[in-house]
């Protein structure tokens, strides 16, 4: 037992951190309906701004902490109340994609101005020891729990028993009666917004000293308390804080029980992802009640005319069969851009087609790439064979994501697929099935097609098939089915058509092509690592994707080129750094941009909702006249709501 | 004086008010009577600031207050007792009166609450959601006696209920007419309604068709005209 106490007494101080940080999580979500992934990045921000306070400026560190505690949160709840406003219009994937958005943003900022090497944090608290039970405990240790549990222990108290708690409370259920009694939301969703931002910045403070300050590290940890909220089911805060300090005590358990195993050293780390997972999966749709309205994706009519895009799909080919003949050395850097289109490709399926937000994409390349390393290099098969095989190899592993898929959708759905994404970096790619303990593999290029110029045109001729294929099923039956779930499952239910087997369908072509890009990237670039494939990685993907929305099909042809080609011809390392801050700012943008959108000019849409789902008011003549409204909406955002030439025939069933 | 003038509002393109004008002097009670679909929800909302018009002004006291916050005119003295049940259904009884009291005293607020309604009293601490029909109306009809509102608007609160229920409700509002607010009332139970009005505003398409005093109302035909029959 004695052996045990100081892991269990390193998972309490951890996991009442976590504990805390989750109730803040939690409180945002249930008040605002938006689930705040930039959480971690708010802890990362206030760890970085006590450092550059304390250290570089040489505050003293209670003024530095006082700072920080007192100025910076009320700071971040203005903004954050405000852009969870104006997201309360939007759809679910842009509420993801919005924070995604915000917290790249942060974390990546912080990684471009003070560097990505961890920096020293400095001890502010006591580090002596006491003997606690026989055991040497830190006095920062007991600080740590203390401030967390009481914290946690204070906010609950309040919550339940202040008048602004209760109003927090009555917000989330009806805000207009709330207001209605002489209480405007706007100001409760501020407090709520403070004390979780509070709570993220005292758990960044709080976690700093133990690791460090690693601008990304401290992003992930609260990513823990993700964890943490699943198991308070997004709602319960006492469920939360025990799901913390549950957490922290498995994941400190199993470090001493990995202890000596290289390749389950990744295990531990992994275990909040695997808790995440595992209680979204058990809970289910049922459970997991979304906060706030669940609206449909805009309507959107197509950019171009079907012989306009003819012109344009003919001329980006004939620049990019051009282009090793004009860009010299750097075809490279274009040949990746080929392998980002496919990938780019794949996620658009997913999340634009069928409307599901998936965040472990960067998990689907690695599986190809590792895979093809296997195939091609260790059992020596030929390398189209290797390529196919490795899309192959990732289908099981899309459909294992696709699990969540059935039981969650929106907001769950994203964290379901992230908590995946993040178990198979940490457990599965240093085991020898993929990148091993060494974590890179080698990888070749086809015989006869090795140069670089030459196995340019291999790759133009992967990404048009690619491009073909997402062509092809986005006509196909599949493609309208896709269409119409991401409209709305529940009609595609009551029109007799299942709707778990589109899920799992798409999921599995988006896998293939996920691990055929894979087999390509490591084939281009010689080797198989899983460094460009990190989990976070999934997370920049999709915000690049959405970034490039407003270009409907060709989003992945500029996504690719901005993330590939674009850095090679910026301004040197500082630019390339800064990149993914212009990401995640530029996705916060067009999200609220959608979410404004809707609001003032495609109105009509939602007001179909209001009148429909409160019963207000029938217009004109009674019941009729409502639902003569609604089906002309819905045939409207049938008819535009893929921007699909094609669209036309989306209503299944129905004559045209 | 709670004044709509020229009023017009809907739900993005679709048009519900259209130039409407309305009048709720002080210690008043204007019944609203209309079809289904009328548009007298939607009159309320204008009036309590849930849905700003698209033209017209609204005024309140002789002051300005066009499309400003509910929670600015429930300050000023407008109460609007919603639609179906406005209460908040995962909070206690006594979470809902502290909500109801505002900035103002909690306990007072209880107290008046269960002065008017004892049945609450006796389930001060369940949750509201798990309150019979009957019981979640009168909590939500609270509001009306927790503020001392100078005008409450009160849309279809017999609604759904037992009779007996029907009978009290109508009852309190008598009595909050007594005490000096001014009501402005949505309800299908026409009759009653029309017994307890000063005037009577008629909308139908969201025009108005009529305003006056009960007395002017010629009930049978303007009730076989717009309500498809009498109903009370």
């Amino acid at each position: 037992m004695n052996e045990l106490l100081p892991f269990v007494i390193i998972g309490i101080t951890t996991g009442s951190v976590y504990g805390l940080a989750a109730m803040g999580l939690v409180l945002t979500y249930k008040t605002s309906g938006i689930f705040n992934f930039a959480h971690g990045s708010i802890a990362a921000l206030a760890a970085y701004a006590f450092y550059d306070l304390n250290v570089l400026r040489g505050l003293p560190w209670p003024v530095a902490l006082l700072l920080v505690v007192v100025v910076l949160p009320p700071l971040l709840a203005l903004v954050m109340e405000r852009i969870a406003t104006r997201l309360a219009d939007a759809t679910a994937t842009m509420k993801i994609v919005a924070t995604v958005g915000l917290q790249l943003a942060i974390t990546s900022a912080l990684l471009a101005h003070y560097g990505s090497e961890g920096l020293p944090f400095p001890a502010f608290l006591p580090v002596e020891t006491v003997s606690l039970l026989g055991i040497e405990v830190g006095i920062d240790q007991l600080v740590s729990t203390g401030i967390a549990a009481t914290g946690a222990l204070a906010f609950y108290l309040f919550f339940r028993r202040s008048r602004l708690g209760v109003r927090m409370r009555a917000v989330v259920d009806d805000p207009d009666l709330l207001s209605l009694s002489g209480t405007g939301p706007v100001a409760v969703r501020r407090s709520a917004w403070l004390i979780g931002t509070w709570f993220a910045a005292i758990s960044g403070l709080l976690l700093a000293p133990q690791i460090g300050l690693d601008a990304l590290l401290l992003t992930l940890l609260v990513v823990q308390a993700y964890g943490a909220a699943a198991v308070g089911l997004f709602r319960n805060l006492p469920a939360t804080y025990a799901g913390g300090l549950l957490i922290g005590l498995l994941t400190a358990l199993a470090t001493k029980f990995v202890v000596g195993s290289e390749t389950l050293a990744g295990l531990p780390p992994a275990i909040p992802f695997l808790v995440l997972f595992v209680v979204l999966l058990v809970a289910g749709k049922r459970r997991l009640v979304e906060v706030g309205a669940q609206l449909r994706a805009p309507v959107s009519s197509p950019l171009l005319t079907p012989g306009a895009t003819k012109v344009v799909v003919l001329v980006t080919l004939v620049v990019a069969l051009a282009i090793p003949l004009v860009v010299g050395a750097k075809v490279p850097v274009y040949s990746n851009a080929l392998v980002f289109v496919l990938i780019f490709a794949s996620l658009h399926l997913l999340v634009h087609t069928s409307g599901q937000a998936s965040l472990a994409h960067a998990g689907l390349v690695a599986v190809g790439a590792a895979s093809f390393s296997h195939l091609a290099v260790g059992a020596g098969l030929p390398w189209l064979v290797a390529v196919l095989l490795a899309g192959v190899i990732a289908v099981p592993v899309g459909m294992l994501v696709a699990v969540p898929a059935i039981r969650l959708s929106g907001l769950f759905l994203a964290l379901g697929t992230f908590g995946f994404g993040l178990l198979l970096e940490r457990v599965a790619y240093r085991t020898d099935f993929m990148f091993g303990t060494t974590s890179t593999l080698e990888a070749t290029r086809p015989a006869g097609f090795a140069s670089d110029t030459v196995f340019y045109y291999v790759l133009l001729g992967f990404a048009v098939a690619g491009g073909l294929v997402v062509a092809v099923v986005n006509r196909s039956r599949l493609g309208r089915l896709l269409r119409a779930m991401a409209d709305s499952p529940t009609t595609l239910t009551t029109l007799g058509l299942g709707v778990n087997v589109t899920r799992v369908t798409v999921f599995a072509i988006s896998a293939f092509l996920a691990g055929v890009a894979g087999s390509l990237y490591a084939s281009q670039s010689l080797s198989a690592t899983g460094t460009p494939f990190s989990a976070y990685n999934s997370l920049v993907w999709l915000a690049v994707l959405v970034l490039f929305a407003m270009a409907r099909s060709a989003a992945p042809v500029l996504a690719a080129l901005f993330v590939a080609v674009a850095p090679a011809y910026g301004g040197g390392e500082a630019m390339v750094d800064w990149m993914p801050v212009f990401f995640g700012l530029g996705a916060l943008l067009v999200a609220l941009h959608q979410a404004g959108a809707r609001r003032s000019g495609d109105a009509q849409d939602a007001d179909a909702r209001d009148i429909g789902s409160r019963a207000d008011e029938r217009i004109g003549g009674g019941s009729a006249a409502a639902e003569r409204l609604a089906e002309v909406t819905a045939a409207n955002t049938a008819r535009n709501g893929s921007g699909a030439p094609d669209g036309a025939r989306l209503r299944i069933g129905a004559s045209r | 004086m709670l004044e709509l003038t020229g009023v017009s509002a809907g739900y993005g393109e679709a048009a519900v008010l259209r130039d409407v004008s309305l009048w709720v002097p002080p210690r008043s009670v204007v019944a609203l009577l209309g079809a289904n679909g009328a548009g007298k929800t939607t009159l309320l909302r204008v009036a309590s600031g849930l849905l700003k018009p698209s033209a017209g002004w609204m005024s309140l006291d002789g002051a300005d207050v066009t499309g400003r916050a509910p929670h600015v005119l429930a300050n000023r003295g407008v109460c609007h007792v919603p639609e179906g049940r406005g209460i908040f259904p995962t909070l206690t009884v006594r979470d809902n009166l502290i909500i109801q009291a505002g900035d103002g005293d909690a306990d007072d607020a209880v107290e008046r609450a269960v002065s008017a309604f004892p049945i609450l009293g006796e389930k001060l601490g369940q949750l509201a959601g798990s309150l019979s029909g009957g019981q979640q109306q009168m909590l939500s009809l609270s509001r009306a006696y927790v503020t001392d509102p100078a005008y409450v608007l009160l849309d279809e609160v017999s609604m759904g209920l037992a009779p007996v229920v029907v009978d009290e409700i109508f009852e309190s509002l008598a009595t909050l007419a007594a005490q000096g607010c001014a009501l402005l009332l949505v309800e299908q139970y026409v009759t009653r309604a029309l017994e307890l009005a000063d005037y009577v505003y008629l909308l139908a398409r969201g025009r108005i068709e009529f305003a006056g005093e009960p007395g002017e109302l010629d009930a049978e035909r303007l009730m076989a005209r717009y309500m498809g029959g009498t109903h009370a």
